[in-house]
């Protein structure tokens, strides 16, 4: 009887578990197809790279969370008690969008950008002068963070997004600093750290300032970055392609330690 | 010289930026007001010229300020200060500190890096800082920025290999060992060229096939037999010697299938730092099935020795036994115990070569040994003073059951020719001792009750003051003298570094590492 039982509810559950969701198709082919109809189907709730608008955030809180099995099945099933509906698609065109959206949380190297990476690499050391104030394996200027491997710290998403409106997010130990000195002398750059007691400042040369309460006479630490936003979107992505094939260690060998 | 240049120094960190480049000059002098190396200086001596805190003084010390390292569980590091930056490490991290007030100033995290083992600190030279994460990377970064300027892999994590080192900046070279000692790696020095971080040299602990020494292993593969290098070595700049300690061979504890001394496990070998090439070489356990690594700090200090002027290497090995040797030429001139729990020897001919007591090789039944698997001291630091003429070091009174087993040995299984276990009626206790430098002879000894669990080492300082971790998580100043107990603080933590004392805008500082942070102190104003 028990065995009976067990049968049935095996029968009863197994087509739940699709094994479509088990392995997402990797090739670009696909997650280009499930990027299609992510902007025909999803987007109007999700907004066009995931962000969000009168559905959840897809970037991150909850939906970000899902495993691939139950994201499949949202995609598929729907969620009941929600507004999210269901999508009737054959599987492979759920594994698809499925396989897109989980793009825009993986690492940018994971995916394929949209832009040119060599136009990209002449910008960023060149007219965009992004190496200015930062760098890439030693070559570049300071004191903007080292992007020696963001395409394995960042995803497409979050690369676009520092480049197009970095205001928006600060990275700790980046806001604009200047500081008056007690002998007359000030100094700007971004603050690697701050309290009402002392302030690490980091120049535009590469020096590091150690200052006291008793070392400057005015000091301003702005929640603001240093960094201009970059209006031209075709310039935008050629970094952003750039950006993403930066890693350190093979890509594979940094997924397996994580 | 020295009083001079510290002056210089300490005018520079006062004036709130940066200091200027790291020389090789420079490391060549430290200590002093700054702490350029994981040693402190060259000869690992770890023994500081100041002389602020005192032993009048010392009960004033009080904590300036703690940084807590994110995840840590077992910080092993010494720090490095310079420019008014403290450098500190954890596995696979680094952190950038203002030395005066414990904020950090930079993060640098190895992403992707694998491997979990703990990591024992930094080297510092021209703009750049070095550490090495534990699957094997140097990393080079801007001393300033935390940006980085290059990472060289110098050893295959997927081959078994991983570190802890705390690198070494020789000349234009930085300096690497592995770990493999436990697991059958064959172990190296590797010298990273310090700006391109394309490898100088290397130097193998276990000869080729053919190669000098290869005779002693018995057809043992070279590929398997450890001999690691897993601590930071010292350097004769006079000499152009680089002194570096290597560990056991393996499997640890049986040796039937790697029958002879097998060189160079359990030594000291001496390298040109140059090129590289083997100048000399000394082995404490000739055919070690004890686990007693000689990676016990090398101290090199000159002194007249029976009449005569000398250079001379010191060392507190594992095995039980304070040697003296000639660092020119390798030559044995003097060995004492410096625990009383030994009895694997009935002891060292004229060329410091143990007589073996048969009945203490391990046998599959287990063998009582004295002292134990982690030794009568270890690679907590030693110390030196000139001017008391004593040699500072932690000592572990403790035998060990050890078994042996003769299975066909694989390569990072786990396997160590089967294991130690600890006598639980005879609990270890650690002594901080300090040792006559030129004979051996316990001066004096402090006790340190606990656990039996600490790692911690010592630091002295021209003011007359020894610190050290204990056994029971505290940070002690005892007089450099007498042993005399001046101030402790419980920082309720474990402690598994040793500390180290520099200097920022005039004042006296003392650091040491616990499980999980930094905690620093100065004298109460």
């Amino acid at each position: 009887m028990r065995f009976f039982a067990a049968l049935l509810l095996l029968f009863f559950f197994a087509p739940l578990a699709h094994p479509q969701a088990r392995r997402l198709p990797t090739d670009q082919t696909a997650i280009d197809a499930g990027r299609q109809i992510y902007l025909g189907s999803c987007s109007g709730c999700h907004g066009a790279t995931g962000e969000g608008s009168q559905g959840p955030s897809l970037l991150s809180g909850r939906a970000s969370r899902l495993s691939n099995q139950a994201l499949f099945s949202a995609i598929k099933n729907g969620l009941p008690g929600t507004t999210m509906p269901n999508f009737p698609m054959a599987d492979d065109k759920v594994a698809s969008v499925t396989a897109f959206v989980r793009s825009l949380t993986t690492p940018a190297i994971a995916n394929r950008a949209p832009g040119d990476a060599a136009r990209g690499e002449a910008l960023f050391f060149g007219a965009a002068r992004c190496a200015g104030c930062h760098r890439i394996r030693g070559k570049g200027g300071h004191p903007g963070p080292d992007l020696s491997d963001m395409g394995v710290e960042r995803t497409l998403h979050q690369l676009r997004e520092a480049i197009v409106k970095p205001g928006e997010r600060i990275a700790e130990g980046f806001r604009a600093a200047s500081a008056t000195l007690t002998n007359g002398t000030r100094v700007t750059g971004v603050a690697k750290n701050h309290n009402n007691y002392s302030v690490q400042i980091l120049d535009k040369s590469g020096r590091l300032h150690l200052l006291r309460r008793e070392d400057w006479t005015a000091l301003s630490v702005e929640d603001r970055s240093i960094m201009p936003p970059l209006a031209d979107a075709t310039q935008a992505d050629d970094l952003v392609a750039f950006l993403s094939r930066q890693s350190l260690r093979p890509y594979a060998a940094a997924g397996a330690s994580q | 010289m020295k009083q001079q240049w510290m002056i210089i120094t300490i005018a520079a960190a006062a004036a709130g930026t940066l200091a200027a480049q790291v020389t090789p000059e420079a490391i060549v002098k430290s200590p002093g007001a700054e702490w350029l190396t994981y040693h402190g200086d060259y000869a690992a001596t770890r023994h500081s010229p100041l002389t602020q805190i005192t032993p009048a003084n010392a009960r004033s010390m009080v904590a300036k300020w703690v940084f807590h390292v994110e995840g840590a569980k077992k910080l092993e590091g010494s720090p490095i200060v310079h420019g008014g930056l403290m450098y500190i490490s954890n596995t696979n991290a680094l952190y950038a500190l203002d030395a005066r007030s414990g904020r950090k100033v930079w993060y640098y995290r190895a992403a992707g890096a694998q491997g979990t083992r703990v990591n024992r600190g930094v080297a510092i030279l021209g703009d750049n800082v070095y550490f090495a994460t534990a699957d094997c990377h140097l990393i080079a970064l801007n001393r300033m920025t935390g940006n980085l300027v290059f990472d060289t892999e110098f050893a295959l994590f997927a081959g078994g290999y991983t570190t802890s080192i705390a690198p070494l900046a020789i000349r234009n070279g930085i300096l690497v060992g592995v770990a493999g000692g436990g697991s059958g790696q064959r172990g190296f020095v590797a010298s990273i060229h310090s700006t391109t971080g394309k490898e100088n040299w290397r130097f193998w602990t276990v000869p080729g096939k053919g190669e000098p020494g290869w005779e002693t292993w018995g057809g043992f593969p070279a590929e398997m037999g450890g001999a690691p290098t897993w601590t930071t070595g010292s350097y004769d700049p006079a000499l152009n010697l680089i002194y570096w300690p290597t560990g056991n061979p393996w499997p640890d504890f049986y040796g039937g299938r790697r029958p002879g001394d097998n060189l160079y496990s359990d030594s000291i070998v001496a390298l040109d730092a140059d090129t590289g090439k083997l100048k000399w070489y000394f082995q404490f356990t000739p055919h070690d099935v004890w686990d007693w690594d000689a990676n016990e700090n090398p101290v090199l200090i000159d002194a007249v020795f029976r009449g005569k002027p000398r250079k001379l290497l010191m060392q507190a090995n594992r095995n039980g036994f304070y040697y003296i040797l000639d660092r020119v030429t390798g030559e044995y001139l003097h060995a004492k115990p410096f625990v009383k729990k030994l009895d694997w020897t009935t002891g060292l001919d004229d060329k410091g070569r143990p007589k073996i007591v048969e009945s203490k090789i391990p046998t599959p039944a287990g063998t009582k040994v004295c002292p134990s698997v982690r030794g009568a001291s270890n690679w907590m630091s030693p110390s030196y003073n000139p001017a008391t003429r004593l040699f500072y070091v932690v000592t572990l009174e403790q035998c060990d059951i050890i078994v042996a087993s003769a299975k066909e040995p694989v390569p990072a299984s786990g396997f160590r020719g089967t294991g130690n276990e600890g006598i639980p009626t005879e609990p270890g206790k650690f002594y901080l001792r300090a040792l006559d430098v030129l004979t051996g002879d316990i001066k004096w000894e402090y006790p340190m009750p606990g656990p039996g669990i600490m790692w911690a080492g010592t630091v002295s300082t021209a003011g007359g003051v020894v610190f050290s971790g204990d056994d029971d998580g505290n940070l002690v100043a005892v007089d450099a003298r007498t042993g005399k107990d001046l101030w402790h603080f419980s920082t309720g933590q474990s402690l598994f570094a040793s500390p180290v004392t520099y200097m920022v805008d005039g004042k006296q500082y003392v650091t040491i590492a616990t499980a999980s942070d930094i905690f620093t102190f100065g004298l109460f104003e």
